[in-house]
């Protein structure tokens, strides 16, 4: 064996074989995939035609479940909602069964330890649900309450509270995944301390004179102008 | 007084014709001269009538109740009573459940019941106005004109009670078909069977218990069929509430229980159209009254910041042209102006999302504040040359704006 052939022509005339051999399985997982795609989509038409037959929506408005999602911000029926995320779930099945195609070691493992991630990732996603409902809740409340003392900045408060729930449940759910807990507790920390200084600089610099003004105004009485007795 | 007590007092007293009911809660420093009003209102105008006044109290820590107690009239010569004949009874005693004004109720329809009182009446405890020929005209139209319910007509200014004259008083009108003028006045007139009727009602476990109770009270007698009239009894002057509380919290609970109530007799408002007079017992007179203090341009600033954060929330629920028209509004510095339509359409989209249930009502309702602030604003800077009667002329033409769209309502109810 020459130098080329044991440097050039081996390696490639291997690795196209291994091509050859592995193109198979690739398209396999393709159909596999294209399949549960189409599957998934089946899934969640049907799945919504029949829970709208039963009268889910109904049901869920009459024990209260629909306000609780809308109170949260999500505005779909839970028909259309529950359709989606189980369409999600088999496209989900059918690309792990299209990975588990490939026949690649690698994989494999990963397909085995995603299996043993599924608890944390559904509790996480449940905490991250919790957190967005929460957060859309409290978010609002605080926009009304604000809007109602007059505060100018209202929806920058509004929103600050709104992401900052959101932000928490991520932090959470992310260590529930295991991921860079040291990381999520430091960057949290000094996110927080940073909103914490940025609305301490804020409001002790640039709210410096109405601050002032107000306290000025409540020692004098004249936030009570207004006496109208509205009962 | 324990429950025992109470019942060792209702079997000494056994039966009453009249019972006057004063609810509490802290009001150490006025209730003594709403007692001697009463006492005196009893003495005078039914001197051979067995009365008794019951004061249920929430828990006063400022001696509210030995107050009622020990409240006498020394010299009844001097208020021209000569001829009382029937001893007044009277019990003080704390009421049990939720803290609130209609938990207070409660337990003066209950000792209603037990008494079996023919006539009721039940007046506020921080009272400055009240006078002895209030007795006489919330008791007399139940005990002699045999009218079941009496409500209030006051005179008062014509910024003095603007969530009552903008909202429940035209809404309560258009739904209901009666021109009840103070649906949440506070001071009533009423049969002992009414009272029974109450009685029957499961509400006090829900928010009537707490705070829903004048507008429950007006609404289930007219929704009944009972028999109504109003009776006038001059300027309603009381201590003054606490400049704290919060406007957009109060705004929540009268509308969310005026609301409530149209769930409750849906099948009574959707068939009634236009409304009618309700009978007025009394010697009207004008009456002075205390200025009112007002801001304007603080009020359209709180209207103009309202609708620019929290059209977002609007929009889910109010038609393009009422957003529009609330956006132009908002642009323009000239003119400051909501007319009654678009108040209406306001106020029936919001009770129409209140029933669809589209966020949490509390949320719904809050957000109503800067809405009704201006269209306070509107209302002060088109009445600021007015006299009573105009003003009341203009109220008029917003509740037959309401009572014109109120096919709004019943179209988009279901």
């Amino acid at each position: 064996m020459n130098f080329y052939e044991r440097l050039i022509d081996e390696p490639i005339k291997g690795f196209l074989d291994r091509i050859v051999d592995f193109l198979p399985n690739i398209l396999t997982a393709i159909l596999i995939l294209i399949f549960g795609l189409a599957a998934g989509w089946l899934t969640k038409v049907i799945l919504r035609k029949i829970l709208v037959v039963l009268k889910l929506d109904r049901l869920a408005e009459k024990v209260g479940f629909r306000r609780i999602l809308v109170k949260g911000g999500l505005h779909e029926p839970l028909s259309s909602l529950l359709a989606k995320i189980t369409g999600g779930f088999i496209v989900l099945a059918f690309l792990v069964v299209a990975l588990g195609t490939l026949n690649i070691e690698v994989i494999h493992r990963l397909i085995e330890r995603l299996f043993n991630y599924l608890p944390s990732i559904f509790f996480a996603s449940v905490i991250i649900s919790i957190g967005y409902v929460l957060g859309n809740f409290l978010g609002r409340a605080t926009l009304i309450a604000a809007v109602n003392a007059g505060i100018s900045m209202a929806r920058f408060i509004g929103n600050g509270v709104k992401y900052l729930i959101l932000f928490i449940s991520i932090s959470i759910a992310l260590e529930q995944l295991g991921i860079g807990r040291d990381t999520v507790l430091i960057s949290y920390a000094v996110v927080l301390s940073g909103f914490v200084l940025a609305l301490a600089i804020a409001f002790g610099l640039g709210g410096r004179d109405s601050a002032k003004d107000f306290i000025e105004r409540k020692l004098k009485g004249e936030e009570r102008k207004n006496n109208i007795n509205h009962l | 007084m324990e429950r025992k007590e109470i019942q060792d007092w209702i079997n000494e007293v056994r039966k009453t014709d009249i019972l006057v009911g004063i609810p509490s809660f802290n009001n150490g420093r006025t209730i003594g001269h709403v007692v001697r009003a009463v006492q005196a209102g009893l003495a005078k105008y039914f001197p051979n009538k067995k009365a008794v006044l019951v004061n249920s109290d929430g828990g006063s820590s400022d001696g509210t109740m030995d107050v009622v107690r020990n409240t006498v009239i020394e010299d009844y010569s001097s208020l021209l009573v000569t001829n009382q004949t029937e001893p007044m009874f009277r019990l003080a005693t704390h009421y049990h459940g939720s803290p609130g004004k209609g938990s207070a109720f409660r337990t003066i329809f209950e000792i209603a019941d037990a008494l079996d009182a023919k006539a009721c009446a039940v007046v506020d405890s921080d009272l400055r106005s009240i006078t002895p020929e209030w007795i006489e005209l919330l008791v007399k139209p139940v005990l002699s004109e045999q009218f079941d319910y009496v409500t209030p007509l006051y005179h008062r200014h014509k910024y003095d009670g603007t969530i009552t004259n903008s909202i429940i008083y035209p809404l309560t009108r258009s739904l209901y078909g009666k021109r009840v003028r103070q649906p949440i006045g506070g001071d009533f007139g009423f049969s002992g069977d009414l009272a029974r009727m109450y009685l029957s009602k499961d509400v006090w476990g829900t928010d009537v218990a707490r705070y829903g109770i004048d507008i429950w009270m007006t609404t289930t007698a007219i929704a009944g069929n009972y028999r109504i009239c109003q009776a006038f009894l001059g300027a309603k002057i009381h201590d003054p509430k606490d400049p704290g509380a919060d406007l957009s919290a109060m705004l929540f609970q009268v509308v969310g229980a005026t609301l409530d109530l149209m769930e409750t007799y849906r099948e009574t408002w959707k068939t009634v159209s236009g409304s009618g007079p309700v009978p007025v017992f009394g010697f009207e007179y004008a009456v002075g009254l205390e200025p009112v203090a007002f801001d304007l341009e603080r009020m359209k600033d709180r209207f103009r910041l309202g609708v620019r954060e929290l059209m977002g929330i609007w929009e889910a629920f109010l038609p393009g042209e009422v957003t529009a028209f609330l956006n132009d509004v908002c642009e323009r510095r000239d003119v400051f102006h909501i007319p009654d339509e678009i108040w209406v359409r306001i106020i029936y989209c919001f009770a129409i999302a209140a029933h669809k249930q589209i966020m949490s009502k509390e949320h719904l309702l809050k957000s109503l504040t800067p809405l009704y602030i201006g269209k306070t604003a509107s209302f002060v800077e088109e009445t600021l040359e007015s006299d009573a009667r105009d003003v009341e002329e203009k109220i008029d033409r917003l509740c037959t704006a309401f009572e014109e769209n109120k096919h709004l309502i019943v179209e988009n109810w279901n």
